[in-house]
């Protein structure tokens, strides 16, 4: 092999890496209707995070996409019964502004949350619409993280409207989740232009190469790892990461020194 | 660990993907980084041009390179573009072609008993192994027909597509999926503990996907050496090393 990292030769040799942790920055919870997850609670999750050196993840309930209330309240649980090992997103589901609402007022009640998950492409409701904006004040005025799926091309959550929330909320740090998956060149921009915007390397991971793309058109220190799991396995983010053609220094940034840093308000 | 690809195309695609190898030695330079030993590979050309037009470039192209190892495409016999079968499974072994990939969508034919049938019959006797993109109903109508058939099912979503191809593993001992865009977490060891290590191959499908997700998932699952032994390479290899031509 010609790859003469010793980070990846560490994930090859040993699976994970003592010198570089992972932290998950977009993890999910619980089952999903159209897919067969072997790993979807959080005894199986862990024991995968651990196979990979993943310290820590930040998830979103599965259930609270659907219902957020009840979804939420399982995070909770979830999240207290593993602090430090798995932190929340609480999601907002904006076809119920009035459950919403409380979700955000409900906030400051539990410890280990750091922020809030949106998905508008999942609820068909655009991340600009009136519906998020308790969301996005709370997160501004507190200085929160908002995880928020986004996908190239999307009337929901493509990269442009993403813009416009990272410049009326610039306190937020707004994490692209998937980066804008296909529609690279404005999500780049985007992130260029607003420093309170980070790229998720969920999914995008897997294109040939895109992290190389990321790094060297916006920036490792703007890069966020994250794999959905459980959906996805933290070991398949890590090799497109191990494998891509970037440096070390790249891959610290990528798997634990932002998240580091964005994660030090809650204690990580 | 020897890794061999079963997933690898060269050539100018019609929409360049992010990075991609023009010429085998590209190719070759993404396996030495990633340390891959062998590649089933693809010309471009098959799929965007014409199978005729690939599958000689793909030969004339990899003549030096004998660590990867040409796929031709198939058409429908009854057109006659690619010779007689005769023909077509002496020019196969002539050029040490071992395996055969099919576009029904790309090349607009029905991939089916009708269009195939002499052709999947001959391919079951002489255990040459027909990749195929993950079309579930015509892999499980192809397999209802053809049983004996060698199918390695590669670029499975990654959105989860266990519910569709786990049945056609239960099935048909001879029906393979590769591990492209098998990032499913846990899935590998999961696959391996109900059907045993023999059914998943690595595959990359570089250079749309970059070929170490899967390298390192393989790697570091939660299965025995042997197993992944297997899966790496042992697998294609020997499905390979059954092939009567």
């Amino acid at each position: 092999m010609k790859n003469d990292s010793a980070i990846t030769r560490e994930f090859l040799t040993r699976g994970r890496s003592e010198t570089c942790p992972i932290i998950d920055m977009h993890g999910h919870y619980g089952t999903f209707s159209g897919i067969y997850f072997p790993n979807p609670f959080a005894d199986r999750m862990l024991m995968s995070m651990d196979r990979a050196g993943v310290s820590a993840i930040v998830c979103s309930s599965h259930a609270g996409l659907c219902e957020q209330e009840r979804g939420n309240r399982e995070m909770a649980e979830v999240v207290k019964k593993h602090p430090g090992r798995i932190y929340g997103y609480r999601v907002i589901n904006p076809n119920y502004p009035e459950a919403a609402r409380r979700e955000v007022e409900r906030y400051l009640q539990d410890s280990g949350f750091v922020g809030f998950k949106f998905h508008p492409s999942g609820h068909g409701y655009p991340i600009t619409g009136e519906h998020y904006v308790p969301a996005l004040e709370y997160a501004n005025e507190h200085r929160l993280i908002v995880l928020t799926h986004t996908w190239g091309q999307s009337q929901y959550d493509g990269p442009k409207l993403v813009a416009e929330v990272a410049a009326k909320y610039p306190n937020a740090t707004i994490i692209m989740g998937h980066s804008g998956y296909g529609e690279w060149d404005v999500t780049f921009e985007v992130a260029r232009e607003y420093g309170n915007v980070y790229l998720d390397l969920c999914a995008a991971y897997r294109l040939n190469g895109i992290v190389t793309r990321m790094v060297d058109e916006v920036g490792s220190h703007r890069i966020v790892f994250g794999t959905d799991q459980p959906w996805f396995g933290p070991h398949f983010c890590a090799g497109s990461v191990c494998f891509s053609r970037i440096t070390d220094e790249d891959r610290h940034n990528i798997f634990h020194r932002n998240a580091e840093k964005l994660m030090a308000p809650f204690e990580v | 660990m020897e890794w061999f690809d079963c997933n690898t195309e060269f050539g100018i695609p019609t929409k360049p993907p992010g990075r991609f190898a023009p010429t085998p030695h590209e190719l070759l330079d993404e396996m030495d980084f990633c340390g891959v030993q062998d590649a089933l590979v693809r010309h471009a050309a098959t799929r965007d041009e014409s199978a005729q037009a690939g599958n000689r470039l793909v030969c004339e192209e990899t003549v030096d390179a004998r660590r990867l190892h040409p796929v031709w495409a198939v058409l429908p016999p009854q057109t006659s573009e690619l010779g007689t079968l005769d023909e077509w499974f002496a020019a196969m072994r002539a050029h040490r072609v071992k395996a055969l990939i099919a576009y029904p969508d790309k090349h607009r034919y029905l991939l089916n008993g009708l269009t195939f049938g002499p052709v999947f019959e001959e391919m079951s006797a002489r255990r040459i192994p027909l990749i195929l993109g993950p079309d579930w109903r015509t892999i499980a109508e192809t397999l209802a027909d053809f049983p004996q058939l060698t199918v390695i099912a590669t670029n499975h979503s990654s959105w989860g597509d266990d519910r569709s191809f786990r049945p056609l593993l239960d099935r048909y001992e001879r029906f393979h999926v590769d591990t492209a865009s098998y990032d499913l977490d846990g899935g590998v060891a999961d696959l391996v503990k109900r059907y045993g290590p023999h059914r998943l191959v690595y595959g990359s499908n570089y250079p749309i996907m970059q070929m170490g997700g899967s390298i390192l998932t393989v790697a570091q699952a939660d299965i025995d050496d042997d197993a992944r032994a297997a899966i790496a390479g042992g697998n294609l290899r020997r499905l390979l090393s059954e092939v009567k031509l």
